[in-house]
């Protein structure tokens, strides 16, 4: 599951190549083993600035989420769609991002299985079900 | 020297709306009102503190040097503060740390904001920069979205329904009609909530808060300077200040808002207070949801039971704590600006007998709550009535 990963400056480009395949950046504090989104610098536990990379499977299961009626600019033509807030497998970390072809809330039980499916400029993280 | 004791002397608001005048024009309406309010003239004013967020839709920032200056003391230094919707109380509390760390004897402390001729789209657009843009605005979610997914999220875990939600939205819009500055003045139904357009589920339109312009202003000044004046005044008794994770995805529970707990505790502590002390509070109900979870992190009601104190009528006006006199976000508006200065505001217009048929008999404590974006940033404060007699 964890994996090392090549370096890059930009942690957000990092965490974006890793959606694009599918998958979750992460970082483990390597002091105290707390593991946090790629895009958080120093350790939320200890403040740490050393850490190992876990790459993760992007699959989760649906905490919250909202169907978005009225959207914001850029996400007026793309139907209806859900904003959802996932936590990932096996971890106690979460992650959110966009879900296309939500139409109504039984469409999307809390609980249901979602994964990442890429990362593009418009629409940021895409997730499917 | 420092000041043990922080006072406010003036306050006063704009109508909130959708206003025509230009965002200094707003802003200096309600810098008058206060400073009449106070009975003092711009020469007693030593610094300016100003809340806002989204000047440059109106073209203007640094908007401080351009109050002072047209209330004609551009000698007197002024700054801009911002946190989202929060930047009010955000602003308050650091005007209070300066009156009290001895810098200044009386300063201006005021909010305003002007959105609305952006349009609903664009406004909306706006407002969602205020959220942690890469994990929640750039990925589709406004800020109605945002707390919807608060909503549901707590309606999962404490059985609340959609008709919990409206009765918030009802009783801020009974105080709001009674509020002749509110934004919306109009009495709602319970029906009307749940039959609205929903902006995004599980909230309807109802369940928001309005776009709104608007200033609110205060005048912030030392024990001895407000002694001085013999006017009616209160003094600032407690204030707290709160973080939370910025995106909804760092919260382990995500039906508490662990910035408004923080504060609360600190200003509760710093007053020698308890919620049971307190006899009014005028909270941040951006959308109903958020009053909700408000009223159970501000200790009034415990975790899970608010949505049926709110049924049971405990937080109208003659409830046994009345949340939101003035109307609330919800009905009075949400000049995201100057809305945790317009809560002080409402507070000072009770203590000193300007709240009309709003009026809680006999209040001498009351708390105020305001917080930026899902509550990234908070401030809370607790004002007691001081009696001239």
């Amino acid at each position: 599951m964890m994996e090392k990963l090549s370096a890059k400056e930009n942690t957000r480009e990092k965490f974006i190549e890793a959606a694009n395949r599918k998958k979750i950046l992460a970082h483990k504090c390597t002091k105290c083993g707390h593991l946090m989104l790629e895009t958080v610098l120093y350790c939320e536990k200890c403040s740490g600035s050393k850490f190992e990379h876990a790459e993760l499977e992007g699959s989760g299961t649906v905490v919250t989420y909202t169907i978005q009626a009225v959207a914001p600019e850029g996400f007026e033509d793309v139907g209806p769609y859900a904003w959802v807030v996932f936590k990932l497998d096996s971890q106690q970390l979460r992650a959110s991002g966009f879900l296309p072809g939500v139409k109504t809330p039984a469409d999307l039980p809390i609980g249901t299985k979602v994964r990442v499916n890429g990362f593009d400029s418009k629409h940021g993280l895409i997730l499917q079900k | 020297m420092t000041n043990s004791k922080v006072c406010v002397l003036g306050a006063g608001s704009t109508k909130y709306g959708k206003l025509n005048e230009s965002i200094i024009e707003i802003a200096l309406n309600a810098a008058k009102d206060a400073i009449d309010s106070a009975g003092i003239t711009p020469k007693d004013i030593q610094a300016g503190y100003i809340s806002n967020v989204f000047g440059v839709a109106d073209k203007q920032v640094h908007i401080a040097p351009v109050i002072m200056s047209n209330l004609g003391i551009s000698h007197v230094p002024g700054l801009t503060i911002e946190s989202a919707c929060g930047s009010g109380s955000v602003m308050f509390r650091e005007a209070y740390a300066n009156v009290a760390a001895g810098f200044y004897d009386c300063l201006l402390a005021l909010g305003v904001e002007k959105v609305t001729h952006t349009g609903t789209v664009h406004s909306t657009t706006l407002f969602s920069y205020c959220s942690d843009f890469f994990y929640e605005g750039g990925n589709g979610a406004s800020f109605p979205g945002l707390f919807a997914s608060m909503a549901r999220a707590y309606m999962h875990t404490h059985k609340a329904t959609e008709e919990d939600l409206a009765n918030v939205a009802v009783k801020n819009h009974e105080n709001g009609f009674l509020n002749p500055k509110a934004h919306v003045r109009k009495r709602i139904t319970v029906d009307e909530v749940l039959k609205s357009p929903v902006v995004a589920s599980p909230l309807k339109l109802l369940d928001c808060c309005p776009f709104s312009d608007g200033a609110s202003a205060t005048i912030l000044c030392s024990e001895e300077f407000a002694k001085k004046s013999g006017r009616p005044y209160m003094e600032v008794i407690g204030s707290g200040r709160g973080a939370s994770p910025a995106a909804v995805q760092g919260r382990e529970d995500i039906t508490t808002i662990p910035s408004t707990v923080a504060a609360a505790r600190q200003a509760y502590k710093m007053a020698g207070l308890t919620p049971k002390d307190i006899n009014f509070a005028e909270v941040h109900d951006c959308f109903t949801i958020a009053e909700i979870i408000d009223i159970e992190d501000l200790g009034f009601f415990p975790k899970g039971k608010a949505a049926h104190a709110v049924r049971d009528g405990a937080t109208r006006l003659r409830g046994e704590i009345p949340i939101n006199p003035s109307g609330g976000l919800k009905s009075k508006g949400h000049p995201i600006g100057a809305t945790g200065v317009g809560q002080v505001v409402e507070v000072f217009d009770q203590f000193t007998g300007n709240a009309g048929e709003r009026t809680i008999p006999n209040a001498e404590i009351a708390l105020t709550h305001n917080f930026g974006a899902t509550g990234a940033s908070a401030a809370v404060h607790i004002f007691r009535k001081v009696d001239r007699k």
